[in-house]
C-alpha cells in the first residue's frame, strides 16, 4: 500500500443481542487527514467510534495502528496507543478545576504526590495552544459547553493523542462557537494530528474534512474525497434514496393573525418580546443560544410565568399559568429536549403519546387501552415511527424516532392551534430531519400556526415564511424570507451587545 | 400525513400468564403462603383465631402503606408518619378525657392526621427544590414535639373512658373492623393506581417529574393531594391505635414510618419513583404480619424480629438487581 495509514480497520464486525450493529465494516485514516464519519443516528457509527477506543471488543475483523495489527481489550489500550476520543456531551466532572479534569487518570507525580504547579503550567500551556479564554483553575461546570470541549481536547492533547475523535462537536455550539472549533480543528490539523469526525452537519464536513466514509444500517457505503461529492449524492449515500427537497416548504395561503405576543416580559430572561403568527404560516425565532428564545416559548406554554404583557390567541387574550391552561386553548409545545422534558424514556411509545389525552379517553377515570392503544398505533404510524410495537420502550428508538413521537404527542392533541417547535432536528439525522419538515409543511398546510425556534439556519431559512430574530432577551428584527440572509440574521442576532436585559 | 411508508407497528399486548406468576408479585404470594407454614410448626396456636385476635394492633399500620405507596410512586418520601400517628393518637386521647364522645375523637384524629398530611404537601410543593426526605425529618420533629407538649410531664396520657370508642373494636364475627378498613382500601387504592388516569399521572410524575409538567400533568397539585391522603391515612392508624391501646405515650408510633416504607419496598414499590404496585405491598404487608405474630407467639425477642424483617428486605432489594445482572450476562454470551 502507498498509502500512509495511521489507523485502518478491515472487516469489523460488531454483534450486540439480537442486532448486527457493524457488519463487517472497513476504514482508513490517513496521517494527519481529518476524516469525516457520516451516517443516519443507528447506522453503527458511534459503535464504531467506540470500538477505535477500546469501549467494545469487536467479534470479528482486524485493527492496524501504524501498520501493526493491535487489539484493544479496554480504553486504557487505546489510550496508550494516542487515540483519543472528544464526546458530544462532555464526560467531564463538572465540580472539579480544568486542570484536574484534563490530568485525571493521568496526574503528574513525584513520589505519589500530585505536582499541582506542574500541572497547572502544563493545562496553560494546553490551553494556550488551543486559544481558550478561560482560566485552569475554573470549574469545569461553570464553563460553556464549547469550553468544556476545549477541556476535553486538551485532555487529548495531554496525553500525547495522536488521533483524536470528535463525536458531533458542534451539536451543542452556537453558529460562533462552531467557527470556534472550526479553527482548533485547523490547528490541529496544521500540527499533524489525525482527526475522525462525526457530525450531522454538511457544513462541518465541507468546511473541515478532506475525505468522508459514510455508514449506512450498520454497513460500510464508501469513503470519498469531500472535494469530489456533491450534497445530493452524500444524503443519497446516507439514507439509502434521494431526497429531493429537504425543505418541502409547501405554498400555503396564509390566513388571519392567529396569534399574537404584546410585550411580554420577564425580569431577567426576556424583554418586550412582541410577534405574531398567521394561520398556516411557519414563523421562525432564532437567536444566539441564551437569546431568551426558549424562555420566551416557556412562558406561552405555561412551564414559567410571565411578569407582564399579553399572550393573545384568535383575538382573546389568554391567561396562562400552567402547561395545562396553554393546552387547553390549543398552544401545543414540542420541548427541546425530548429526553428530559419530552417522554418518559422507560415509557411504552403509545403511552408516551396518548399522555396528554389520556383523560379524555377514558371512561370516568378509568383507562381505556384499547382505545389508547388504537389511537397511539394510528399516530404512531402516521408520523412513520420505525418501531415495532407500540409498547417499545423510548430508549428502543434513535434521536430522529424519538422526536417522531414526540410530534405525534402534540398531534394528539385535537384542539391544537398553535404549535412552538423548539428545536425540533437538534441531533436528528438527515432522514428523518427531512420527514419532520414535511409534517411540519403539512400542518401548516392545514391551517396551523407555527413557531419554529432554531439555532440551525439553514432550517430556518427552508422552512420559515418570516423570520423573528432575539438577542439578549429582546426582539432584534423580523425578515420576510425573502430578503432573509444568514448574514443579516446574524447581524441582528449579535446586535446591541451592549445591551442588556433589565 | 406525510412521510408514509406503509409500515404498520403492532399494537397487541405480548407476555401472558407465564409472566404473571413468574412476576413479584407471584413470588411474594408463594412467600406468604410459606411464612404461615413456617408459623404454624414453629407455634401450636397459630392459627386463624388467634391470627385475627392478635391483628388490629398491625392492621392499622397497614393503613398507612396505601398512601406511602402512592408518595413512593410519586418519587417523593414522607418520614412524618410516625409522628402524625402519636399526635393523632395524643389529641384524640385528650379530647376523649375531656369527656366528649366517639364522634368528636374520630372527627380530631383524622382531621389533625390531615391537617399534618396538608402541611407537609404544602411545603414539599411551594419549596419544590426541597428534598422530601427532609421537610419530613423536620415535621416529623415538629409533630411528635408537639404531642409531647400535649402529653405534659408525664409523657403518656390513658383513657379514662375506654368505652367511648369501643365502637372502633367491633368485630364481624372474629374479624376485627379495621380488618375491612383494610381490605376497602386496597381495593380502592390498587383500582386507582392501575386501571385509572389519575394513577398513571402518578407513575409519569415519579418515572420523570419534568416530562410531566410539561404535558400538562397537575404535578403539585397531585404531590399535595397525596401527601395530605398519607396524613389522614396516619391519623386513622392513630384513632385506631388508640382504640386498641387505650392511650398514647412518647413512644407511640415510633418506627412506623420505617416500616410501613419496609413493607412497600419489600412489595416492590421503588424508592426512586415510578415503579412498583400496592398489591406486592399489600401482600408483603401480609408477611411481615404474619411473621410478627408468629415470633410473638414463641415470645420471642422483638429486637431479633426487627433483624429479620431487616434482612428480609436487603435480600427483597437484592433479588431483582442479581437476577437483572445474571440475565444481562446469559444476554452477552448468547450474542
Amino acid at each position: 500500500m502507498g498509502e500512509d495509514l495511521i489507523l485502518e480497520l478491515k472487516g469489523i464486525t460488531k454483534i450486540f443481542p439480537g442486532v448486527k450493529a457493524l457488519d463487517n465494516v472497513q476504514f482508513q485514516l490517513r496521517r494527519g487527514e481529518v476524516h469525516a464519519l457520516m451516517g443516519e443516528n443507528g447506522a453503527g457509527k458511534s459503535t464504531f467510534i467506540k470500538t477505535i477506543t477500546g469501549v467494545h471488543q469487536p467479534e470479528e475483523g482486524h485493527i492496524y495502528f501504524n501498520g501493526k495489527e493491535v487489539s484493544f481489550k479496554g480504553t486504557k489500550d487505546a489510550q496508550e496507543l494516542g487515540i483519543a476520543a472528544v464526546y458530544q456531551h462532555p464526560t467531564s466532572y463538572p465540580e472539579l478545576t480544568v486542570t484536574e479534569n484534563i490530568f485525571i487518570g493521568h496526574e503528574i507525580m513525584k513520589g505519589g504526590i500530585i505536582q499541582w504547579n506542574e500541572m497547572n503550567k502544563e493545562a496553560e500551556k494546553l490551553l494556550g495552544r488551543l486559544h481558550a479564554n478561560f482560566k485552569v483553575t475554573d470549574e469545569v461546570g461553570a464553563l460553556t459547553i464549547a469550553q468544556q470541549q476545549m477541556v476535553e481536547i486538551a485532555k487529548a492533547l495531554s496525553t500525547n493523542a495522536q488521533v483524536i475523535l470528535l463525536d458531533e462537536p458542534t451539536a451543542a455550539l452556537t453558529a460562533n462557537e462552531s467557527q470556534e472549533l472550526y479553527r482548533i480543528v485547523d490547528e490541529l490539523h496544521e500540527e499533524g494530528v489525525s482527526i475522525i469526525f462525526i457530525s450531522h452537519r454538511m457544513e462541518d464536513m465541507y468546511r473541515l474534512a478532506q475525505r468522508v466514509t459514510v455508514f449506512r444500517d450498520s454497513q460500510y457505503i464508501g469513503t470519498y474525497d469531500v472535494d469530489g461529492i456533491t450534497e445530493p449524492e452524500l444524503i443519497k449515500y446516507m439514507v439509502g434514496r434521494e431526497i429531493t427537497d429537504m425543505y418541502p416548504k409547501p405554498e400555503v395561503e396564509i390566513g388571519e393573525e392567529l396569534f399574537r405576543l404584546d410585550n411580554l416580559s420577564k425580569m431577567g430572561f426576556f424583554k418586550d418580546v412582541s410577534l405574531n403568527v398567521h394561520a398556516g404560516e411557519i414563523v421562525g425565532l432564532t437567536g444566539l443560544v441564551g437569546a431568551g428564545r426558549t424562555e420566551t416559548m416557556e412562558a406561552v406554554c405555561g412551564i414559567t410565568k410571565a411578569d407582564s404583557g399579553k399572550i393573545i390567541l384568535e383575538g382573546k387574550e389568554l391567561n396562562i399559568r400552567r402547561p395545562k391552561d396553554a393546552m387547553k386553548a390549543g398552544i401545543i409545545l414540542l420541548p427541546e429536549d425530548r429526553q428530559k422534558q419530552g417522554l418518559i424514556m422507560n415509557w411504552g411509545l403509545g403511552t408516551n403519546v396518548i399522555l396528554p389525552i389520556q383523560d379524555e379517553l377514558a371512561n370516568n377515570g378509568f383507562i381505556n387501552n384499547k382505545k389508547e392503544w388504537e389511537i397511539g398505533k394510528q399516530y404512531l404510524e402516521d408520523v412513520d415511527t420505525k418501531a415495532v410495537t407500540i409498547f417499545d420502550p423510548a430508549t428502543s428508538l434513535s434521536g430522529g424516532n424519538q422526536q417522531k413521537v414526540v410530534v405525534a404527542k402534540a398531534l394528539v392533541q385535537k384542539n391544537m392551534k398553535l404549535v412552538i417547535m423548539d428545536e425540533p432536528t437538534k441531533g436528528v439525522d438527515v432522514g428523518a430531519k427531512a420527514e419532520i419538515y414535511a409534517i411540519m409543511g403539512d400542518l401548516a398546510k392545514q391551517g396551523y400556526g407555527i413557531i419554529l425556534v432554531s439555532s440551525e439556519m439553514a432550517e430556518v431559512l427552508g422552512m420559515s415564511d418570516r423570520i423573528y430574530v432575539m438577542c439578549k432577551g429582546r426582539v432584534t428584527g423580523c425578515l420576510d424570507v425573502e430578503d432573509a440572509s444568514q448574514e443579516k440574521i446574524l447581524e441582528l442576532a449579535m446586535e446591541q451587545s451592549g445591551k442588556e436585559v433589565e | 400525513m406525510a412521510g408514509k411508508s406503509g409500515r404498520t407497528i403492532s399494537a397487541t399486548p405480548q407476555g401472558g400468564i407465564k409472566e404473571k406468576i413468574f412476576s413479584w408479585e407471584g413470588a411474594l404470594i408463594l412467600l406468604l403462603i410459606a411464612v404461615n407454614i413456617f408459623g404454624a410448626v414453629l407455634s401450636p396456636n397459630y392459627n386463624m383465631t388467634n391470627i385475627l385476635r392478635e391483628s388490629p394492633r398491625y392492621l392499622a399500620e397497614i393503613f398507612m402503606l396505601f398512601g406511602m405507596a402512592f408518595i413512593l410512586v410519586l418519587g417523593d418520601i414522607d418520614i412524618s408518619v410516625g409522628s402524625i400517628v402519636c399526635l393523632t393518637a395524643t389529641m384524640g386521647c385528650l379530647v376523649s378525657n375531656k369527656g366528649m364522645g366517639v364522634g368528636a375523637v374520630i372527627l380530631v384524629c383524622l382531621g389533625v392526621g390531615l391537617l399534618c398530611g396538608m402541611l407537609n404537601g404544602f411545603v414539599a410543593t411551594k419549596f419544590t427544590e426541597l428534598p422530601t426526605m427532609i421537610i419530613t425529618l423536620g415535621t416529623q420533629i415538629i409533630f411528635r414535639g408537639i404531642a409531647e407538649v400535649a402529653l405534659g410531664d408525664g409523657g403518656s396520657a390513658s383513657m379514662t373512658d375506654i368505652q367511648s370508642i369501643g365502637i372502633l373494636r367491633a368485630k364481624v364475627g372474629p374479624v376485627p373492623l379495621s380488618f375491612f378498613i383494610v381490605i376497602i382500601c386496597a381495593i380502592i387504592f390498587i383500582t386507582v393506581l392501575n386501571k385509572t388516569t389519575f394513577g398513571r399521572k402518578l407513575y409519569a410524575i415519579g418515572s420523570n417529574r419534568t416530562t410531566a409538567y410539561y404535558t400538562g400533568i397537575e404535578v403539585q397539585r397531585i404531590r399535595f393531594f397525596s401527601f395530605s391522603m398519607l396524613g389522614f391515612l396516619a391519623g386513622l392508624c392513630g384513632l385506631f391505635l388508640l382504640a386498641s391501646t387505650y392511650g398514647a405515650n412518647t413512644t407511640t408510633g415510633n418506627g412506623f414510618e420505617m416500616e410501613v416504607i419496609a413493607m412497600c419496598v419489600f412489595g416492590g414499590i421503588a424508592t426512586t419513583g415510578g415503579k412498583g404496585n400496592i398489591i406486592g405491598g399489600f401482600i408483603a404487608a401480609f408477611i411481615i404480619v404474619c411473621l410478627r405474630i408468629a415470633f410473638g407467639q414463641i415470645n420471642m425477642n422483638t429486637q431479633l424480629i426487627l433483624v429479620i424483617i431487616g434482612v428480609m428486605l436487603i435480600v427483597s432489594v437484592l433479588i431483582p438487581a442479581v437476577t437483572n445482572a445474571i440475565n444481562s450476562r446469559k444476554k452477552t454470551k448468547k450474542a
